[in-house]
């Protein structure tokens, strides 16, 4: 099995969806990690917010990040995943290497464990 | 000769506030190094160091994708009254 490395993942769902769908959106999302040899190590909700500029005429979306390890070759599939899924607006894959960017990550994950409890 | 400066010396805020990784969800932080209209201003203006631009300019680039810093400010549609449009 390949070394796990560190991620950080941020989609922006659709303004219009339900609090339940959205939570069913969450949910797949973090089941296609895990199903992909990643661990979901803490989440932070950002809930719904303003979005800068329009995307697709939408005026808010909804923000989720998740911070997980995961081998390095399953981002190639999550990626594909968010592709095709309808309801999310953007995402961004961002990969902790170097020493600081580690601690930065560790820190960042426990400050949003903090706040889920 | 040259003239006097009239403001203090630049120094760097990051490094100041002893900021060692700069989040791009953080957008506080991010302002610092931005002008109104949402530009990144130049390391001769802040007087950031190397270090930190570096890390400001990746750090808003990701941020500016996820909607959450915008590209540019339209002046002009905060300004105009709201019978024109």
């Amino acid at each position: 099995m390949s070394k796990l490395k560190h991620y950080e993942t941020m989609f922006i769902l659709k303004p219009t969806l339900t609090e339940e769908e959205t939570k069913a959106q969450i949910e797949l999302v973090k089941a296609n990690i895990e199903k992909n040899g990643g661990e979901i190590v803490s989440c932070d909700d950002m809930g719904s917010r303003q979005l800068a500029y329009e995307i697709e005429r939408n005026k808010r979306g909804y923000y989720f990040v998740i911070y997980f390890k995961s081998p390095a070759d399953a981002i190639l599939e999550l990626e594909r995943n968010y592709r095709i899924n309808e309801q999310i607006l953007r995402f961004i894959f961002i990969k902790y290497e170097s020493k600081k960017e580690v601690t930065a990550w560790t820190k960042m994950s426990d400050e949003a464990a903090k706040k889920a409890n | 000769m040259a003239e006097k400066r009239k403001y203090g010396k630049k120094y760097c805020k990051y490094t100041e506030m002893k900021v060692d990784f700069i989040d791009y969800k953080n957008t506080e932080l991010l302002k610092l190094s931005m002008s109104e209209r949402g530009k990144i201003m130049p390391r001769r203006l802040t007087g950031n160091s190397k270090n930190a631009q570096e890390m400001v300019e990746k750090a808003i680039k990701r941020a500016r994708h996820m909607a959450l810093v915008p590209y540019i400010v339209n002046t002009q549609a905060v300004t105009d009254p709201a019978h024109i449009k």
